[in-house]
């Protein structure tokens, strides 16, 4: 199966410019339309844990957005249980097809760095973000150990 | 011309004290021209004698030694309103009293004796008679001659005024007191000083002469002069002269052009006045009298000799105007044109047919300028000579319609009035004017219509809003005027016929698509070729149907504006003035269509046999103005009319071959479809593949349905039924034929199916005769389907609602400014889309897309091609059949010509929104119960506290249907019926008589329960 142009260049070149905080870039050798990545928060409390995302990409991409999924779990106000996060760069109202991936995952870093509890998926959290950062911090570093995966060794 | 234009003007008054004027009023007319039309002379006359009496009394003669006791000038008339004044005029010409002479008075007589019957009835002369316009100085003088000749025995007038043409000012002075004072009115000494004063203020001093044409720098300083002086006479006159006739009109108001502006118009106009300042007045005077000469005649040999001598320039341009306009007999008058050479570029530049052109020479921001002049409180005089001065204009040009005059001209003038009309809130204008411009308007060409509709598009797009509803104003008037006969009456149609011009200037003023995406019939029939060809093998398709693809409009219903403008109302995704405000709802409730629908059919009938069809109006053609539901009525009518005529032939024919074998399925008076519920599609298609293939003709007549195994007379809830459960088995993407978009749930054609074309037909049948039959779907499909339907072609419009984020990203790209395009976007000609299984497919828009990257020079291409691929191309085999199915039941019915692709979806699917209140408002009740009953009372409190999805539910549970009804919930006309008394029955209903059955429980809260379980437990047994 092969893949839009885009996709595929934009693959290889996420793939040779390492970034820090996102590793470990694989296509699905079944549908190169999922990809799959690691994300390595700098920001307490998730910088003692690292965190697996699916993106899928639509066939008609770059004219759609792709959707973002974490597979793994996070104690965090802009990610839901399932997984799912509300990242406006994607959003069908805001995309744009010029947006790279990069971009994309930028902005998702920046987000899991610091959270937007204005526009939460889990209220609760934002709550306790706001009300008591104290408390959040704590049970999202606990969280973190708990179910994140291990950091990649430098 | 024999009646002569009069051209011995000069001013009367002098002699007018005289005891003797009207006696002496009515000799000149017993001794006028050939005995011509004296009555009428004599009341102008007369009238013009009042007039004198009413300035005189209300304004005075000017002389402040006056000592007339009936002057205002000697202080010695008390104050009066003007119905007094008029009174009091009237008393005075009785009494045969004293009239002053007086500079202000003589103007003011000049203007006002233009009495309307005889403006009107020389501007018809003049224009009919083209050699009248030769113009030379000479031939006007012995036309004057001549003309003076006829009108009075008087030969010192007619001296008067053959002099006063060769040597102009002041000459007229020379005649001094002509006997027979108002017929031979003599130029009184006043006149000399009035010529001087004009001369010598100006520019544009339009006063005493007969004013040509007026510019909006003229009619200010005439106004400020009017203002200084405190008297609007001036201004009066110059208004009168000028907006009552078509000639001069068409020559005001022109803009001019930058570059000529210095010195040209003030060059050109000021020879113009000044040339013959004395003598008009006395020609308006003559003319009075003479009724209905010809004005236009004497005043083209002024102009034109002024015009010869003065402006060799615009002398030099004319030509060029003629040769661009030779359609009038009166054209020839254009040489007195001596404005700017601005006419002169535009024909140049212009070489085409000007009636394509959305140009115009009117001077709007002149014209708005001086429009609050007009309408100044201050001169109302001149307000009200205003106003019926465009009466006459418009009567007029209603009057000219069949000789075709010079349509051109006729535009000008009627852009300025419009626009004066569109720009004023004053009342009298607006309800006395805008009807007359309404008629003449209409009156006008097609050609002429269309040139008007351009130049509003293209210059007054800001005054289409007011423009439409001051036309809605006015037919609402007249409908409430006149309920019984709103198809009769010619005034609501002449302003249905305007508000079709609006129409399409509103169209055209918008933003269109370009090139149309309209599909035309040759590229129709070659899809439907190479779908035959390369899909499914002719044998296979059990749908053949090798009638006309495409719908054929009937050749009269064309609509020769659109055709004139090249243009269509589906060109335009988002019209300046929305296109629901045409419609006109108090017109299309007293319509009655019936009456209107046969008048379209003896239209239809008329072009079959050939004959004209100007007799028969429907308003059918006009659809632009019904409401949707209004529309529907006619639908409905035709549909029914067809069904009968169906019926009856099939009964004749049964009666024909009563006796012998065979009474198969095709001798039914109507459509029978069997069918069991486990096979409900597949015995469908079985039985409608039956009558297409034998007699599609059959597919007209009324479908009856029947469930096999149930009991059940069709009176439309069976089929009702049908239909439902039809398209709800259809549309399931689980059956593979449409596919549900995720993003706006509309469903769409599976691009690659499992079935073959039949099935697809035979959904278009089903819509078709749900339309035919009037039953709502519950189908969502994206718009473009119903534009593709109605043979336009999806293009990137279509694609904001088919998927809006796909829509915005080709947006985003085509605006896209960057001149790295190709890496920004890594774009290539080839796309990907994901099938009904969720694979990715890949298709190249070009040959070798896959090489091809998308940049700024080809950006436009891709996103077209792109668009078309999904919205044509990847569907067209099955949408062709899906139309084929459609055109087989509709092909003959005038729904292409009512229904506009938005109206279309909401005869199918009904309009989306529910408002019950609306609904509580139309329903009635029946076995014991009134809106008063408690029961009923509790019924709605409940049902207005549902949720929007119980809603859906209870109508669907008593109408069949979860969609509204075109027109809204009001015309579902619901009967709620008392079913006994108190018991533990469950409501039922008649879905086809949408009739809702409740027993009288006891309680709301027993209602409320018995009703919600009724609604959500109702599929398959609820429906009776």
């Amino acid at each position: 199966m092969t893949a839009p142009r885009r996709l595929r260049k934009e693959l290889g070149d996420l793939q040779d410019n390492t970034l820090k905080s996102f590793r470990d870039i694989k296509a699905d050798d079944e549908n190169l339309l999922r990809w799959t990545g690691l994300i390595v928060p700098d920001n307490p409390p998730y910088n003692k844990g690292a965190f697996r995302i699916e993106i899928n990409f639509p066939a008609e991409y770059p004219f759609k957005p792709p959707k973002i999924n974490f597979k793994t779990r996070i104690y965090h106000p802009n990610i839901d249980e399932k997984g799912q996060v509300c990242l406006p760069i994607i959003s069908t109202e805001n995309w744009k097809p010029a947006t790279r991936t990069e971009q994309v995952v930028q902005a998702l870093i920046a987000l899991i760095n610091d959270p937007e509890p204005e526009h939460p998926l889990r209220a609760e959290l934002a709550e306790e973000f706001l009300k008591d950062r104290k408390k959040f911090v704590k049970n999202a570093e606990d969280y973190t150990k708990k179910h994140s995966e291990k950091r990649p060794a430098d | 011309m024999s009646g002569g234009s009069g051209e011995e003007r000069e001013q009367p008054r002098q002699t007018s004290p005289l005891p003797g004027v009207s006696s002496s009023a009515s000799t000149s007319a017993s001794t006028g021209p050939g005995g011509r039309a004296t009555p009428e002379m004599k009341r102008s006359a007369v009238r013009s004698l009042i007039q004198r009496y009413f300035h005189q009394l209300q304004s005075g003669c000017g002389n402040a030694a006056c000592t007339n006791d009936n002057c205002a000038s000697s202080g010695k008339v008390a104050p009066m309103t003007p119905n007094e004044v008029a009174a009091r005029a009237l008393q005075l010409f009785s009494q045969d009293a004293q009239l002053c002479e007086s500079l202000g008075q003589a103007e003011a007589e000049a203007s006002h004796s233009v009495a309307p019957v005889s403006v009107i009835s020389t501007l018809d002369i003049d224009m009919l008679s083209p050699n009248d316009s030769s113009s030379s100085s000479n031939s006007s003088s012995s036309s004057s001659n001549s003309s003076t000749s006829t009108i009075t025995s008087a030969s010192t007038t007619t001296t008067t005024s053959t002099q006063s043409q060769s040597v102009p000012a002041p000459k007229s002075v020379s005649v001094p007191g002509p006997s027979a004072s108002s017929s031979a009115r003599a130029t009184p000494p006043a006149a000399a000083p009035i010529t001087s004063s004009a001369s010598s203020s100006g520019a544009c001093t339009t006063n005493l002469s007969e004013v040509k044409s007026l510019e909006a720098s003229c009619l200010i300083s005439l106004y400020e002069e009017c203002v200084k002086k405190d008297s609007y006479d001036k201004l009066y006159q110059a208004v009168g002269d000028v907006f009552s006739c078509v000639e001069r009109l068409s020559r005001s108001f022109v803009r001019t052009p930058d570059t000529e502006e210095e010195e040209e118009p003030p060059a050109a106009s000021q020879p113009l006045f000044p040339a013959k300042p004395a003598e008009p007045l006395n020609k308006e005077q003559l003319r009075t009298l003479e009724g209905e000469h010809d004005k236009d005649e004497d005043s083209t040999q002024q102009a034109g000799a002024v015009a010869n001598t003065d402006t060799a320039a615009a002398a030099a341009v004319e030509p060029d105007l003629e040769n661009d306009d030779d359609a009038g007999p009166e054209d020839v008058d254009d040489e007195d044109v001596p404005m700017e050479p601005a006419p002169k570029c535009e024909s140049k530049a212009e070489p085409l047919d000007p009636s394509m052109s959305s140009d115009t020479l009117v001077d709007f921001d002149g014209l708005r300028r001086v429009q609050r002049l007009l309408f100044a409180s201050k001169s109302r005089t001149v307000t009200d000579k205003l106003t019926s001065s465009v009466i006459q204009l418009a009567d007029w040009i209603h009057y000219m319609r069949r000789y075709t005059p010079d349509w051109e001209k006729v535009v000008h003038c009627l852009v300025i009035c419009f626009d004066l009309a569109t720009n004023t809130n004053n009342m009298d204008y607006l309800d006395r004017v805008l009807p007359k411009l309404c008629l003449a308007a209409a009156s006008m060409s097609v050609k002429a219509q269309a040139r008007l509709a351009r130049i509003w598009a293209a210059h007054c797009s800001d005054q289409l809003q007011t423009l439409v509803s001051s036309c809605q104003q006015q037919i609402t008037l007249q409908v409430l005027l006149d309920e019984e006969s709103v198809r009769e009456n010619e005034h609501i149609k002449c302003v249905t016929k305007v508000l079709k011009i609006v129409f399409y200037a509103n169209i055209l003023a918008s933003e269109l698509e370009r090139p149309s995406c309209r599909v035309s019939a040759d590229e129709l029939a070659e899809s439907a070729a190479s779908t035959s060809a390369d899909g499914v093998p002719p044998e296979e398709d059990l749908f053949l149907y090798n009638q006309v693809m495409h719908p054929h409009m009937p050749k009269f219903a064309e609509d020769q504006m659109e055709k004139a403008l090249k243009v269509s109302a589906i060109d335009c995704r988002k019209p300046l003035v929305p296109l629901e405000e045409f419609y006109n709802e108090a017109l299309s409730e007293n319509i009655q269509m019936h009456h209107d629908y046969l008048s379209y059919k003896s239209l239809a009938m008329e072009s079959e046999v050939g004959s004209s069809h100007s007799t028969y109006f429907s308003f059918m053609l006009y659809a632009f103005i019904l409401t949707p539901a209004t529309k529907v009525d006619a639908l409905y009518y035709d549909s029914r009319m067809r069904m009968y005529s169906e019926r009856y032939s099939t009964l004749y024919s049964i009666i024909n071959n009563f006796g012998q074998d065979g009474q198969d399925a095709q001798h039914r008076p109507d459509l029978k479809l069997t069918v069991r519920r486990d096979q409900l599609i597949n015995d469908a298609l079985v039985g409608l593949e039956l009558v297409a293939m034998s007699n599609p003709k059959d597919l007209k007549k009324q479908l009856v349905v029947e469930f096999v195994g149930e009991q059940g007379i069709d009176e439309g809830g069976v089929s009702k039924e049908f239909f439902q459960l039809i398209v709800e088995e259809i549309f399931n993407p689980a059956f593979g034929m449409f596919v549900q978009q995720e993003e706006t749930n509309n469903m769409w054609f599976n691009a690659t199916p499992f079935e073959n074309g039949a099935q697809f037909t035979l959904i278009g049948i089903i819509i078709g005769l749900a339309i035919y039959n009037n039953v709502i779907l519950a189908v969502n499909f994206p718009m473009v389907v119903y534009r593709k339907l109605l043979g336009y072609r999806g293009t990137f419009c279509d694609l904001r609602d088919y998927s809006p984020t796909l829509y915005t990203s080709l947006k985003s790209m085509l605006d896209f400014e960057g001149q790295n395009m190709e890496e920004a976007f890594d774009q290539t000609f080839k796309i990907s889309y994901s099938n009904v299984f969720g694979e990715m497919v890949e298709h190249e828009l070009v040959p070798q897309g896959q090489e091809v990257l998308v940049g700024q020079h080809n950006k436009q291409l891709f996103v077209d091609l792109y668009a078309d691929f999904l919205l044509n191309k990847n569907i067209q085999q099955q949408f062709n059949s899906f139309r084929k199915g459609f055109e087989m039941v509709t092909d003959e019915s005038p729904l292409k010509l009512l229904f506009r692709p938005e109206e279309i979806e909401m005869l199918v699917c009904g309009s989306r929104e529910f408002d019950f209140v609306e609904l509580e408002h139309s329903t009635e009740y029946d076995s014991g119960y009134t809106e008063e009953t408690q029961i009923i009372q509790d019924f709605w409190k409940i049902v207005h506290a549902m949720p929007n999805e119980s809603k859906r539910k209870l109508l669907e549970f008593t109408t069949g249907s979860a969609r509204v009804p075109v027109g809204g919930l009001k015309c579902l006309r619901l009967l709620i019926t008392r079913h006994g008394p108190d018991s533990d029955r469950l409501p039922t209903s008649h879905t086809c008589f949408n009739v809702l059955l409740l027993p009288e429980y006891s309680s709301k809260e027993k209602l409320e329960e018995r009703l919600l379980k009724a609604i959500n437990y109702s599929k398959g047994f609820g429906m009776l």
